[in-house]
């Protein structure tokens, strides 16, 4: 894309000055500035990160050894539930939503998101919803322990933990929602002259998609958690069967929301790695309009495959034969993707900085996840795989190496955007080499166990297990301290005064590295550019 | 109304010949190609549930 008007970053530097912005405290309680707020986002991600990250390695602390070691099962249970709903909710959708605010006005050449303040509730909202699930660790009767699903009736026998989990889950929804309405509403009316939508970086596009698909599926979530709040507290049997209703409905009501979920936390993963192989393969994205079609046909499919994980609770023949037939096909559109991103690496200048590490990182080992998904997919198999390691293998090579390595590449490709100055290049891939191993050495195990049998969400197991879950655990300790390098490369970059260049990715061509100076001012495109 | 549905079906691939998108851009209404959409993801969910019956009698 090309675009004609000069940078306009620079003019507004005297308007920070012409009206006093607050400071410490207030300027982040206050903010309505698209970027502190995603700002606010990404860190808030980070720390919930590293809260589901120690609940995850004390789950690996527990399975390094068979017998009981270091907590009791009913904890153990709530550390599987809580780690779940915390990285879900907590840390991938909040890092998302980071970056579609600071990246989606600048990216489109908006001067910020098209409802400021609804997007400073949208954040200041998680918080105490956050606050609600870690704090439910300490009532009597201990944190949600029913794994991240909420299933009734196990749900509706625990204590007051699952009230508080049900109110996060609903004040969570809330703020996406009208997230997903300020990121539409901006996209759809705020782009610049010129920007029409088949010009906008797939980034955008697949926020565009993503928003659509959380307004369709959190109302449904908060209806079948209101449920159970009121199957608790007021005398209903929806998911009762003592009193006429059926648990086996808030299954199809859960996974209805959860399926589509799933591609609320991969598809923005999509747009950032388009954004990034381009970049270093310096070539643009092979089959940009293919990209967004199949971002398109991945949205509307998650509406037809909930089936696919709860193919054991004794649905008829032919309802597991239309959810298994529905969920191959979703390996149509998405192999149309690995494709076109790997034809965009085919004969590029290609070099490999972090960011493209990560992205390549990602392009393998999401295959892989998306491979063990099409294992799955088939009924007669899954039936015997169902709760099994083996699903936890594949989840987590979708989510972690898929989302969170996306969300890393990110981080390493705009942190120069964000803070003016260049991330420690040897760290970066130091800590892009011990995820990548570590990752591989805690997950790809689990695919072995899962095979052999060892169910998932038990504290302990049989001995013939001893020996991948001892491997697994050192795997997860290496992928979890080498979190800590992260962290630090990210400090010592604000820190360091290492100022780079305005264009420090000569192959990257949006708006914001194209029309904006590093760091991105404050206030920009407060004079929309033309875009050609 | 045929070119709209060639569209969305090439779409469903997820697959579309630059030539094509060129002229799609500039001859379909993105409001029928909604619609035409939203047929054509009902008659996936039909072919499929035909297929069922098909082969699950």
């Amino acid at each position: 894309m090309s675009a004609a008007a000069p940078a306009h970053g620079h003019d507004h530097s005297h308007d920070e000055h012409a009206h006093a912005h607050p400071t410490g405290l207030k300027r982040w309680l206050f903010t309505t500035n698209h970027k502190d707020i995603g700002t606010l986002y990404l860190w808030f991600s980070f720390v919930m990160f590293l809260t589901g990250g120690v609940m995850a390695l004390l789950i690996r602390a527990e399975l390094f050894q068979p017998g009981l070691q270091f907590v009791n099962p009913e904890f153990f249970n709530s550390l599987t539930t809580v780690h779940g709903l915390v990285m879900v909710f907590g840390a991938i959708m909040p890092a998302w939503v980071g970056f579609a605010n600071w990246l989606i006005p600048m990216q489109i050449g908006a001067p910020d998101m098209a409802f400021p303040r609804m997007n400073n509730w949208s954040f200041w909202l998680v918080v105490p919803a956050a606050i609600l699930l870690v704090a439910s660790f300490f009532v009597p009767g201990g944190a949600a322990a029913s794994g991240w699903t909420l299933y009734p009736p196990l749900i509706i026998q625990q204590g007051m933990s699952i009230d508080m989990t049900i109110l996060a889950v609903h004040i969570l929804g809330a703020s996406s929602i009208m997230g997903s309405i300020n990121i539409i509403t901006t996209i759809l009316n705020l782009r610049a002259p010129g920007m029409t939508l088949m010009k906008m970086p797939l980034f955008a596009w697949t926020w565009l998609i993503t928003a659509y698909l959380l307004i369709a599926v959190m109302p449904v979530l908060a209806g079948a958690v209101t449920m159970l709040l009121t199957d608790r507290h007021f005398g209903t049997s929806f998911f009762n069967a003592a009193g006429g209703g059926d648990p086996t409905m808030f299954m199809h009501i859960f996974w209805f929301f959860g399926h589509p979920e799933v591609y609320i936390m991969i598809l923005p993963a999509f747009g950032v790695v388009s954004a990034i192989i381009p970049a270093f393969a310096r070539k643009p994205l092979f089959g940009y309009a293919s990209m967004v079609y199949a971002t398109a046909s991945i949205a509307i499919l998650s509406f037809i495959v909930w089936g696919h994980h709860m193919f054991t609770v004794g649905m008829p023949a032919a309802g597991n034969l239309f959810f298994m037939y529905a969920t191959m096909l979703i390996a149509v559109p998405t192999g149309v993707k690995i494709f076109n991103w790997i034809a965009t690496m085919w004969k590029g200048s290609m070099t490999f900085e972090t960011p493209m590490l990560f992205s390549i990182g990602f392009l393998c080992l999401f295959t892989i996840g998306g491979f063990s998904g099409l294992v799955l997919a088939i009924t007669p198999v899954d039936i015997t795989l169902h709760n099994t390691y083996y699903v936890v293998a594949h989840f987590h090579y979708v989510l972690v190496s898929g989302a969170l390595f996306a969300i890393f590449a990110g981080v390493y490709f705009w942190l120069p955007k964000w803070t003016g100055n260049m991330y420690h290049e040897g760290l970066g891939k130091l800590h892009f080499w011990l995820s990548v191993i570590g990752f591989n050495i805690a997950f790809f195990p689990q695919h072995f166990l899962g095979l052999a049998g060892m169910p998932r969400r038990i504290p302990d197991y049989a001995l013939q297990f001893a020996e991948w879950n001892l491997w697994s655990s050192v795997g997860a300790f290496l992928f979890g301290f080498s979190q800590l390098v992260f962290l630090y490369v990210v400090i010592e970059c604000i820190r360091s005064g290492r100022k780079c260049e305005d264009r420090p990715w000569e192959g990257a061509d949006s708006l914001e590295w194209t029309h904006l100076p590093c760091p991105a001012p404050y206030h920009t495109f407060e004079t929309v550019p033309e875009v050609k | 109304m045929i070119e709209t549905f060639k569209a969305v079906l090439w779409s469903f691939f997820g697959v579309r010949k630059q030539s094509e998108y060129e002229a799609d851009t500039r001859r379909l209404d993105p409001r029928a190609v909604i619609i035409a959409g939203i047929v054509a993801a009902a008659v996936l969910v039909l072919g499929l549930y035909g297929l069922v019956k098909l082969v699950a009698p």
